[in-house]
């Protein structure tokens, strides 16, 4: 069963979480408490879609890297998908892209898209 | 990417980075805000998932965490520094490495508690060789090591941190100074109204039954004028004069205060000289509220002319003189006098009726009716006539005293000529009245005019008790 809201998306024990067009200030940390409180749900798959996100900046990167702990810290999952080329080049430039798992869409990090999940596709 | 391209773009991130942290640490924001925004854009810099900015804490050497991410409730950790491990900090200048080996053993029992954080680097803020505070952060997230190039950004960023901290602390201590000089106008303020206080009782204590007489007109005069509308300056201004109205009474001899007997011409010359002398004290402090001279000298004029000192007539006497000529006059009523016993608010009500417009103005009364009737219905928020009258009143009572009582707004026009007629009519009676006393050497209470009559306890008359008000 699919539960569709405004920033998030239930699919068994995973959750599709879409940030705000920019994470640019403390505002975006409310993206770290959803992913903790998911967590403490149960919930063992997280993939963070940015396809509505226009820009992250080093605040939005320190976000991140905040929810990535938090994933880690569980030894559950965490994927990106739909990433903008300038988002993608900050996530390189930090080092994210070397340890997070990237992929197109939403569907592909899924695993229900023509790419499967398990492999970076940027 | 390439590299160079890769090279590039960091360097461009870099660059927006520090122009971010520009604006944010100069922006109106909440200052822990701002300390937090600026902690996470070094940590996002540098890629690290652990961090903290530490602020001096006055005079002890101590430097207490005030933003930090993923270390948790950090609320009680202190880094000690000893003034040498300070000097050195400040004589580095440059990020100091933590642990593996790395050159920090200078740091003492601060290195050890930097260790427990998982603190890797560590960048001073200093601004003119005062080290303001700390940032510490974990190593980066992709394991990579901090170059020198991170290293010289890290101090950049520091500097523009160091300057919000330093703009913090000045602001601080500013608003100390001021928390301090509103405490000494505090007790400035105090002093001025304890000595108002003073000068209160002392004018009161002159006379044992008009103790309380200065504090009860201050009181009405503040609940009338805010019932009419006075903004609380001018309140405040209007309860001071009702404080010191009788300041001139001061130099008039206790005697002729307390003579309960009628008083000699030249006693009543005396007793009558309070409102300019209170004038004459009066006008030479500079209060910071306007009109309390004039409102002290024309307390005792009346809306007819007939008062003194000035014999003004109703819109040439000052509002607040009109106030408090009502409220004066209505304590004086309504509390024993050594000439006669207090009258009752029944009593008291009818005179200040039979004086409409002649000794009270009608613009004052209706208003004063109102604030009684709003207290005895307990629509007041803070009651002051009714709980100072010693009488026990309810509504019903009111009404009935209050029946009738006129109005400019409530009287129909052919009741306001009638009314007219009869004032007229009344006023030409009292004309004729005082011309037949003065023709006989009456003076206006009926007692030759060699001395000032007081009403005495038997026979008591209410327009006495009104008229004869000191």
């Amino acid at each position: 069963m699919v539960k569709r809201y405004r920033n998030f998306k239930e699919l068994g024990d995973t959750v599709v979480l879409y940030p705000d067009d920019y994470i640019n200030d403390i505002e975006g940390e409310k993206l770290e408490d959803l992913c903790a409180n998911y967590l403490d749900r149960g919930f063992r798959k997280i993939v963070v879609d940015f396809s509505e996100t226009e820009l992250v900046n080093s605040i939005g990167v320190s976000i991140l890297i905040g929810v990535i702990e938090k994933v880690r810290e569980r030894d559950a999952n965490i994927y990106f998908s739909g990433l903008k080329r300038v988002n993608y080049d900050i996530f390189s430039i930090v080092g994210l892209t070397k340890h997070i798992r990237i992929f197109e869409t939403e569907e592909d990090a899924l695993g229900i898209g023509p790419k499967t999940a398990g492999q970076a596709v940027l | 990417m390439s590299e160079t391209e890769l090279s590039l773009e960091r360097l461009l991130f870099n660059l927006n980075t520090l122009a971010e942290l520009g604006e944010e640490i100069t922006s109106p924001k909440d200052f822990t805000r701002v300390v937090k925004s600026s902690l996470y854009m070094v940590m996002g810099t540098f890629s690290s998932s652990k961090g903290a900015i530490f602020q001096h804490e006055n005079g002890n050497g101590s430097y207490i965490p005030i933003a930090s991410k993923g270390l948790g409730d950090i609320g009680g950790l202190r880094l000690k520094l000893a003034p040498e491990t300070i000097a050195e900090l400040l004589k580095r200048r440059e990020p100091v490495e933590l642990g593996g080996g790395k050159d920090a053993g200078f740091l003492g029992a601060a290195g050890e508690t930097l260790e427990k954080i998982d603190a890797k680097v560590l960048a001073c803020l200093t601004v003119k060789d005062e080290l303001l505070g700390l940032i510490a952060i974990n190593g980066k997230f992709s394991g990579e090591p901090f170059t020198l190039y991170d290293h010289q950004l890290l101090s950049v960023m520091s500097q523009h941190i160091s300057f919000s901290l330093h703009s913090h602390s000045l602001l601080m201590k500013l608003m100390h100074k001021y928390t301090e000089n509103k405490g000494l106008y505090e007790n400035l303020r105090r002093i001025y109204y304890d000595t108002i206080h003073a000068f209160a009782a002392a004018i009161d204590a002159k006379d044992s039954y008009t103790r309380g007489h200065s504090h009860r007109v201050s009181a009405y005069s503040a609940a009338l004028a805010r019932e009419m509308g006075w903004s609380n300056e001018e309140v405040e201004g209007i309860r001071i004069a009702g404080l010191l109205h009788d300041i001139g009474k001061i130099t008039v001899d206790k005697t002729i205060i307390n003579k309960a007997s009628p008083l000699t011409s030249y006693e009543c010359r005396e007793l009558n000289s309070h409102p300019v002398i209170g004038y004459e004290i009066l006008s030479k402090i500079k209060f910071p509220w306007k009109g309390i001279p004039m409102m002290t000298r024309n307390h005792h004029e009346k809306v007819d002319g007939t008062g003194y000192p000035d014999r003004l007539r109703k819109s040439e006497i000052p509002i607040g003189a009109r106030i408090m000529a009502l409220v004066d006059a209505f304590d004086a009523m309504t509390t024993d006098r050594p000439y006669r016993p207090k009258l009752s608010f029944k009593e008291a009500i009818c005179e200040v009726r039979e004086n409409w417009n002649r000794q009270f103005d009608p613009e004052v009364i209706q208003p004063f009716i109102s604030v009684i009737r709003k207290e005895v219905r307990r629509e007041a928020d803070n009651p002051t006539i009714v709980p100072l009258l010693q009488e026990e009143l309810d509504a019903v009572s009111l009404n009935r005293i209050l029946e009738g009582f006129p109005g400019p707004r409530s009287a129909s026009r052919p009741c306001r000529w009638i009314s007219r007629v009869l004032k007229n009519t009344c006023q030409a009676i009292h004309g004729w009245i005082a011309e037949l006393q003065r023709l006989c050497g009456l003076n206006k209470n009926g007692v030759f005019s060699s001395s000032c009559k007081r009403p005495n306890q038997n026979p008591r008359t209410l327009r006495e008790a009104a008229h004869i008000v000191r």
